[in-house]
């Protein structure tokens, strides 16, 4: 709860992760942050974004993670504690400026929290992130819940200055969806200074000659940040069993603690706090006399690795069980069933598990069930946009390639059958990455290139890609969803939005403009909520050749909603009239909103001619009802120019009803 | 004791309400409290779930609670329940909001096929009790509105979770946190409906 964030009356509350995180950073008095929102760390951003004018907080919702860094990089270097978070595919976006920081190190505490995600709940990979630190000589931190996130924010600051190095702390997703009570200490803010730059006399220069010597000075550094890691705090060991040991980080050391309790076994635990540089003697004196030794960690086998060669050091017939040798996979998340397996059969129990058995027990009852898949929400834009391009590309669709891209538009793809004419799942790779694809397929291919991007991925990663297509001349056309902010990671404000943190105004760049100057010519902007009129401008678009920018614009309906509902407005839901439905079900089968669904009783109508129409009428949920009222324009018997009571989908008006069962 | 309990529902519901309340009842009462939540996609009308384990003396560690170790599963729509039926441990509670919202994937496959019908109560009923037979089926949806705010079934659900026996937290301690985490002109809705979830089972 935001208050408890920022509570100086509490010594502990009852904190989400990424809460925990800013007031870690609160506490550490950090003066400028900057962030690109990003599953599963997005909450710091949030948090951030209503805290900030209070405390002094210098914060920027940047264009994306490298711009982030950059940000609270100067920030560092001109005086100031920062910080920034991003998501672990974020961090391949700030890599190239990451690299070059490890070289010129910073001045005042520099953090970076970045999440990885296990599962890929949120992300399109599940690249493991621990190995940005020693690719980069950046030190690493790794906490295994909300209350080692928050105490690690503030040791990162300490070692930040005393080493004069950025510094990573690296979460998971399930860290960072974690809540529990967190202890808390006083926050001790100071008023925000602006120091002299000139005055620090620092450079932060590299490159040749100059990144040559700053090699050596890195590789002193981190040999100096190894020995203090011996002896951090942060890296502790339980002692127990003297023949059997554990090294843990990160989440798997609650999924161990947990899995022994349950196997009342006593293993030595060793749990790194600091996965990078490895407390390497802490290590070796841990495993020198152990006979077996399990390596717990999601993804790759990081530790795994680096312990097998320290093993070969100082106890090389010590047996390592970890994923090479079979224990543990690579793949996904873990959790204490998938632990409890392994340790099994370490400590050689004949025990039966039920686990598996449940599961497919579990499995059989489900059988019954329907998916739920992840689609649009009830007055969402993108619906409207997509009907309209599913009605222009008709009989088109086969001379078709639709390239995609990260956003909510990318749910296209979880619901490939209902959009199956759209080719949803032709691509989908990284952020921005549709545009030079499209350039790259429209080059290569016979089809017509249709590449969609996001407002916010367009200010984020397109505008090379964009720059390219029209200073190539491409045959390919770029259908801009321009829904006002960062809609999927919570309606974060981007540059197109106009407003910042605590809500103030921004300057608002506008999408078309940028696009004017890049040299485009053929840019036509359409209303997504006036679908019909939608369909002739895709439709044209798609006999155009060269570069066509096609920007359908309407706001996000959560946001919108927000919006509306600060403002007082009532959300005026639809409704079918029963009487009337022909039971054609074209709102259901073109439609998709989840507001609406069929009715399970016959109905009947007659029309003025006679002509009687049966069976299953659609039915719009009121409670759902976003009264966007695009599917009353959809359904063919209805005027939504000149409505009257003779319409099927009317706007509703009466004491709101919600129905148990269909 | 660690006591876990499984609350699932649909985008939208209200369910991280529920961890919440819970979880500042813990850092006010003396509990001990982890959880695992679903945050992500913002959307509305994906599955959602919040792992929640409450212990009154023990250290919990592992934030997901294991199959089939869950005390209770608390859902906020009928498809959802079944959906996690691997964490209810046999002879579990479950309490169930007696309301469907069903999947446009479902509509979809009806109006390919309008004789197919949507997945029904009973058919989700009949399954959990393979599991279970403490099923408490409640109307929460009629409560909350009786409470005075069709948006208060999760509060129902919630008021009903605290007359289960082994649940830690009272009544009476739920109602001293609710009016902290709901809007002031909501706040006496939400404490109708925790106590109208309450005297329900």
């Amino acid at each position: 709860m935001l208050s408890d964030v920022i509570t100086e009356t509490k010594n502990q509350a009852f904190l989400f992760c990424n809460e925990a995180i800013v007031r870690g950073a609160l506490e550490s008095d950090v003066k400028v942050v900057a962030f690109y929102p990003g599953s599963p760390i997005s909450e710091v951003l949030d948090t951030f974004f209503q805290i900030s004018d209070k405390f002094g907080i210098k914060m920027e919702v940047a264009t994306n993670e490298k711009v982030a860094l950059e940000i609270v990089a100067g920030a560092s270097m001109g005086g100031q504690r920062s910080l920034t978070a991003m998501k672990s595919v974020g961090l391949n976006v700030a890599s190239d400026t990451f690299f070059s920081l490890g070289y010129t190190g910073v001045n005042k505490g520099c953090v970076i929290v970045f999440a990885d995600d296990p599962y890929c709940h949120s992300s399109q990979s599940e690249e493991d992130g621990r190995f940005f630190g020693p690719n980069a000589y950046i030190p690493m931190l790794e906490p295994t819940d909300p209350v080692e996130a928050k105490a690690m924010v503030k040791e990162a600051f300490e070692i930040s200055e005393k080493f004069k190095t950025l510094v990573l702390i690296r979460t998971t997703t399930r860290i960072n969806h974690q809540s529990t009570i967190v202890p808390l200490e006083p926050l001790n803010r100071t008023p925000f200074e602006k120091k002299s730059y000139r005055a620090f006399n620092m450079k932060f220069s590299t490159v040749g000659s100059k990144a040559r010597e700053l090699k050596l000075l890195m590789l002193e550094r981190i040999k100096k940040i190894e020995e203090e890691f011996n002896e951090s705090p942060l890296n502790t060991i339980e002692i127990g069993s003297s023949d059997i040991g554990i090294i843990v980080s990160g989440i798997s050391y609650n999924y161990v603690k947990e899995a022994a309790f349950k196997l009342n076994k006593n293993p030595s635990i060793l749990k790194l706090g600091t996965t990078y540089p490895l407390p390497k003697k802490k290590i070796k004196d841990f495993i020198k006399d152990l006979k077996k030794v399990v390596i717990v960690e999601e993804l790759s086998p990081y530790l795994e690795l680096n312990i097998k060669a320290l093993a070969k050091e100082v106890n090389p017939a010590l047996e390592i069980i970890g994923k090479e040798s079979g224990a543990f996979s690579e793949a996904w998340e873990y959790n204490v069933p998938i632990v409890i397996k392994a340790l099994r059969n370490v400590f050689e129990l004949k025990l039966e598990l039920e686990y598996d058995e449940i599961l497919a027990y579990a499995n059989n009852l489900k059988s019954i069930l329907p998916v739920r898949i992840p689609v649009f929400c009830p007055g969402c834009p993108h619906r409207a946009t997509f009907w309209a391009l599913q009605r222009a590309i008709t009989g088109k669709s086969e001379k078709l390639a639709v390239m995609n891209d990260i956003g909510c538009y990318s749910m296209l793809l979880l619901n490939k059958d209902i959009y199956s004419k759209m080719h949803p799942d032709d691509l989908l790779l990284a952020m921005g990455a549709t545009l030079g694809v499209s350039s790259g397929i429209s080059l290569s291919s016979e089809e017509k290139v249709i590449s969609l991007i996001g407002d916010s991925t367009f200010f984020h990663a397109g505008l090379p890609g964009m720059i390219n297509i029209s200073n190539n001349n491409e045959d390919v056309i770029v259908l801009i969803l321009d829904n006002s902010v960062t809609a999927m990671t919570g309606q974060q404000p981007n540059a197109g939005t106009g407003y910042g943190p605590g809500g103030k105004p921004k300057n608002k760049i506008a999408i078309e403009k940028v696009l004017e100057g890049m040299g485009f010519q053929n840019i036509i902007i359409i209303n997504p909520f006036d679908t019909k009129k939608a369909i002739a401008p895709l439709k044209k678009a798609l006999d155009d050749t060269g570069p066509t920018i096609i920007i359908s614009r309407g706001p996000c309906a959560l946001w919108n909603d927000r919006n509306k509902r600060r403002r007082g407005e009532k959300i005026q839901p639809f409704y079918v009239d029963f009487s009337l439905c022909r039971k054609c079900h074209t709102c259901m089968r073109d439609f998709y909103c989840p507001a609406i669904s069929m009715e399970s009783e016959y109905k009947e109508y007659t029309d003025d001619a006679g002509k009687k129409w049966t069976g299953f009428s659609s039915h719009i949920s009121n409670e759902l009802c976003d009264g966007c009222g695009v599917c009353s324009i959809v359904c063919p018997y209805t005027n939504h120019e000149a409505r009257s009571e003779k319409d099927v989908i009317k706007p509703y008006s009466k004491q709101r009803e919600v129905r148990h069962d269909l | 004791m660690t006591y876990s309990i499984m609350t699932c529902g649909v985008g939208g519901q209200g369910l991280m309400l529920v961890s919440n309340i819970i979880g500042l009842a813990c850092a006010e009462f003396g509990f001990k409290i982890r959880t695992a939540e679903t945050h992500g996609l913002a959307q509305r009308s994906g599955s959602t779930y919040t792992h929640i384990r409450v212990s009154t003396d023990e250290t919990i560690y592992s934030p997901l609670i294991p199959y089939g170790e869950a005390d209770v599963l608390l859902s906020l729509e009928a498809i959802e329940a079944l959906r996690n039926i691997e964490f209810l441990k046999r002879d579990g509670i479950i309490i169930l909001n007696d309301y469907i919202w069903h999947p446009v994937q479902s509509t979809f496959e009806r109006v390919k096929n309008p004789e197919t019908k949507y997945i029904s109560s009973n058919d989700i009923l009949s399954q959990l009790k393979k599991i279970t037979d403490n099923i408490y089926t409640i109307k929460a949806i009629d409560l909350a509105n009786e409470a005075g705010n069709p948006l208060t079934s999760n509060v129902v659900l919630l008021g009903a979770l605290a007359k289960i026996n082994g649940f830690p937290i009272t009544i009476e301690q739920l109602k001293k946190i609710v009016p902290l985490v709901v809007p002031e002109k909501a706040i006496d809705a939400n404490l109708k409906a925790l106590t109208l979830g309450y005297e329900s089972i």
